[in-house]
């Protein structure tokens, strides 16, 4: 068979041949964000933002469905607020102010849920307040593979000064929205607590507006779930804002672990520090963490450092770590990031094995010294009491 | 320079590039346009190619045309297929002495200063490519003597074709990507290099690429093959004029690197800014064989490239060093690949570069430790400098660790040039202008030291060239 002569099976298509229609985003910020369910197809994994996660496991998450049990009383899941007196609890409607001003859906799990969530959550922090006691809000799942759609808008007004605990429990099949306004000079702390049973499969958009002089702390950890895939994302309302985000992983066999942070510089003279540390035993434990920072013409003289470090302890556990820098501008302080993945340092064992520490305490130790900066920029008693007590039950594990 | 100019009366106006003049172009002029069946036809009859390379050729052209553009990296949407020559013969017969070249050929070689550095016997070889085919070509004889094989491409198939068609696209299959698959379709010219067992080529093999013709579409594909043991630097530099519509250069560079060898292949990209640059090059690493990659992109308006080793065997090593300079119209997507794929191996990438003029320089890369590749090592640098608010300079690094037993490091600074520095360099009566190109080539030291000298100095006066008018 000659392929010479064979004309009849190739032809030239000329709209393959005439590019056209393959223009690369201009930057991270021309992503598409929308409130149009229709504007986000359900995702086939080939997606840049999803090509690491598991989508065909999370199927549920992605169809236009509402809560299940909605208005029965046995919701798929249940939010309780504890919050002193003087947090306004109340709710908002689609469309109602603030909501929608910080948060605009950017992936078709968190337009889905914005638009199955006719009543948002709104925790408001008057002016000039400061919190005593942390306002706790924690969502239990109750039942595995039962859909939930959750919208929560946050509202700390100007000068206030407080921290809101987020805990997730039980299971279910969450996707939770979380939508932040942090007033001018305001100093607000959003925790987010990862506690999930084994069957659970959670997708979080958690957007904050930062405003001037405002300081915002967005601290992740993630323990449980069987998927956990939580987006911090932060902007900017104006000049002089500082923007921390924290996280601490730990994947066992099986789990997929996701973070995703984008910063986007967006006005001049703000700061922004990114840290997630991560550690990962067993077999197919996978994590991913995605850091976007987006440093646009406008936003001279700001400072942005951000780093992840994954610590694998043990075989068939896979780390994915992805740190992307665009830089519009040279009138900047300073701008780098690291990323690092490793394994336990022999020499480190070593040394504390010669000093007659037995292994699996001088292994614990090394695992604790990896965690200890993150944690100890955490500054929550009752966080980094939780993450070291998870941390030790990892550990006893691993080692039995 | 009065010449050149004489020659090519817009390139006063363009500044910095020199190398902008063309020649006459009645071959090029009469080239057909567009690719189709024929064309790949025509070109596989041209050349009187065995019947396994056409169907390759056929093969690749369909995967091309089903292949989608990328999504990602630098915006391609610009580039027309229909309008890019294809194939453009310069001239009858291969020469192996300048004076048997066409006139304006050999004259624009001269400019280039090619047949002088070989005079001096500062390379081991030359291959000089001009449009679609190499038109000058030889090898120092010591060299051939010791059983080295560097000639073109094309002669490469015809007179060594067993060991050609053992390696080709072994390295890079016809449907890697859609530009893999488009070279391989259309592929003319560029080299081959067989290096026997134990044989240390010491003075670099040297390959000159020229694009003459507008729209020309110029795909060379080389070849290099390493034996166990030896050693070889490949030195490939590249030119074109300035034209108001664009050109396309879309390599593929396969090499493969037998146990305890060592190949370098130094790039000294700097073609005219109306040339996408898309080039695929990949070496695979046998045990204890070390691929080099330099890797320096001052030209093209768009490239996109990003050398890639497979480390295969056991302490196999890649390394990357890559310097990008973007000015004003330009986007360099550039970056490295390294795949580790057997214990103990290890791999460092360096990247500098310089944005200035509105121009973008994006480091792009892929580190990838595979199940099973115990003991691993990989460590990247990214260092960006930025010399004014309207240019841009971004960093993709990716990381995929399948293996707990390694260590893996990624870490990127971006800086500016500070007041502080220039006032030093000034008060001590530098212009702003000297004091500018001093940092810059202070920033490019570390890679610029591991350039052949005649190289580093050529690269010392792009910068120069690359930053005149950078200030005020």
């Amino acid at each position: 068979m000659s392929l010479l002569t064979d004309k009849a099976t190739t032809h030239t298509d000329p709209s393959s041949l005439a590019s056209g229609a393959a223009v690369p985003d201009v930057s991270r910020g021309a992503r598409k964000t929308s409130f149009d369910v229709a504007d986000f197809p359900v995702p086939h994994g080939r997606e840049e933002d999803w090509r690491f996660t598991p989508v065909d496991r999370l199927s549920g998450l992605f169809t236009d469905h509402p809560t299940d049990g909605l208005g029965t009383g046995s919701e798929a899941a249940s939010v309780t607020v504890q919050a002193p007196d003087e947090v306004l609890v109340s709710t908002l409607a689609p469309g109602d102010a603030p909501r929608g001003t910080a948060l605009v859906p950017a992936d078709r799990a968190a337009v889905v849920a914005s638009a199955q969530t006719e009543k948002a959550l709104h925790l408001t922090i008057p002016a000039e307040a400061e919190l005593a006691e942390p306002v706790r809000l924690t969502v239990t799942g109750h039942g595995a593979g039962r859909r939930s759609n959750g919208h929560c808008v946050i509202e700390a007004k100007h000068h206030s000064k407080a921290m809101v605990i987020v805990t997730h429990e039980g299971s279910a099949d969450h996707t939770g929205n979380l939508e932040v306004i942090v007033g001018d000079g305001a100093d607000l702390t959003v925790v987010t607590l990862q506690q999930w049973d084994d069957d659970a499969n959670h997708l979080g958009q958690h957007d904050a507006l930062v405003g001037n002089s405002a300081t915002y702390k967005h601290i992740a950890v993630t323990l449980g779930g069987a998927i956990v895939r939580i987006n911090s994302n932060v902007r900017y309302a104006g000049s002089g804002g500082d923007a921390t985000l924290l996280g601490v992983y730990f994947a066992d066999a099986g789990q997929h672990l996701e973070h995703r942070s984008f910063v986007d510089h967006n006005a001049p003279h703000c700061t922004s520090h990114v840290t997630y540390k991560g550690a990962l035993q067993g077999q197919s434990a996978h994590t991913v963490w995605v850091g976007d920072v987006l440093i646009r013409a406008e936003a001279e003289g700001i400072e942005t450092y951000e780093q992840n470090r994954n610590l694998v302890l043990t075989d068939g556990a896979r780390a994915d770590s992805v740190p992307n820098l665009e830089i519009e501008t040279g009138e900047i302080i300073g701008a780098g990031h690291a990323s690092s993945t490793g394994r336990f340092d022999d020499e480190q064992l070593f040394y504390l094995q010669a000093r007659g520490i037995p292994e699996r305490d001088a292994r614990r130790l090394v695992v604790r010294g990896f965690f200890a900066d993150v944690v100890s920029k955490i500054r929550v008693p009752e966080v980094v009491d939780a993450v070291m007590e998870a941390i030790e039950i990892e550990l006893s594990q691993a080692t039995e | 320079m009065s010449t050149i100019e004489e020659l090519n009366p817009g390139l006063k106006d363009f500044g910095a590039y020199e190398f902008g003049w063309a020649d006459s172009d009645a071959a090029g002029a009469t080239a057909r346009r567009g690719l189709s069946e024929e064309v790949v036809r025509d070109i596989s009859t041209l050349k009187s190619e065995p019947e396994w390379m056409t169907k390759i050729r056929f093969k690749a052209l369909r995967l091309f045309e089903k292949k989608p553009m990328p999504t990602w990296g630098s915006d391609l949407s610009k580039l027309d297929f229909q309008n890019i020559k294809y194939f453009v013969k310069s001239t009858e017969k291969q020469a192996t002495s300048w004076d048997d070249l066409p006139e304006d050929i050999r004259n624009t070689y001269d400019k280039l200063g090619i047949p002088e550095a070989e005079k001096q016997q500062m390379v081991g070889g030359v291959t000089a490519q001009y449009e679609s085919e190499v038109v000058y070509h030889q090898i120092r004889e010591d060299l051939e003597e010791q059983g080295v094989i560097f000639t073109d491409a094309d002669t490469g198939l015809r007179e060594h074709p067993e060991l050609f068609k053992e390696y080709f696209g072994s390295v890079i299959p016809p449907g890697d990507n859609k530009f893999a698959s488009l070279n391989t379709a259309v592929w003319s010219g560029g080299s081959f290099v067989y290096v026997p067992p134990g044989v240390h080529v010491e003075i670099p093999l040297q390959a000159y690429f020229r694009i003459n013709t507008e729209n020309m579409g110029q795909f060379e594909r080389t070849l290099i093959i390493a034996d166990e043991g030896s050693y070889v630097h490949y030195v490939e530099g590249c030119t074109a004029p300035v034209y108001s519509s664009d050109s396309l250069h879309s390599a593929v560079v396969e090499i493969v690197v037998k146990k305890n060898a060592r190949v370098r292949y130094t790039t000294i990209q700097n073609w005219s800014t109306n040339v996408y640059n898309l080039v695929t090059q990949r070496a695979t690493c046998a045990e204890g064989a070390t691929m080099e990659w330099i890797d320096a992109n001052m030209g093209s308006k768009v490239t996109m490239k990003y050398p890639a080793c497979y480390l295969l065997g056991d302490h196999a090593r890649g390394d990357t060093l890559s310097i990008a300079f973007a000015g004003e119209n330009q986007h360099q997507d550039a970056g490295a690949k390294m795949v580790h794929a057997a214990p103990n191996t290890s791999s460092t990438i360096v990247s500098k570069s310089v944005a200035r003029r509105g121009g973008r320089s994006s480091y792009r890369g892929l580190v990838q430790i595979l199940e099973g590749a115990k003991h691993s090592k990989s460590s990247v640098v990214c260092d960006a400098l930025l010399v004014d608010q309207i240019s841009r300079s971004d960093t993709y690094p990716y990381v995929d660790v399948r293996e707990d037993d390694v260590q893996m490091g990624h870490e990127a600074t971006v800086s500016k040039v500070s007041a502080d520095q220039l006032f030093y360099l000034q008060s001590r009566g530098m212009t702003e202008q000297e004091a500018m190109g001093m940092i810059v080539r202070g920033f490019v030291e570390p890679i610029a030291r591991e350039l052949p000298m005649e190289y580093a100095l050529e690269l010392n006066r792009l910068i120069e060239l690359q930053m005149e008018g950078a200030v005020g």
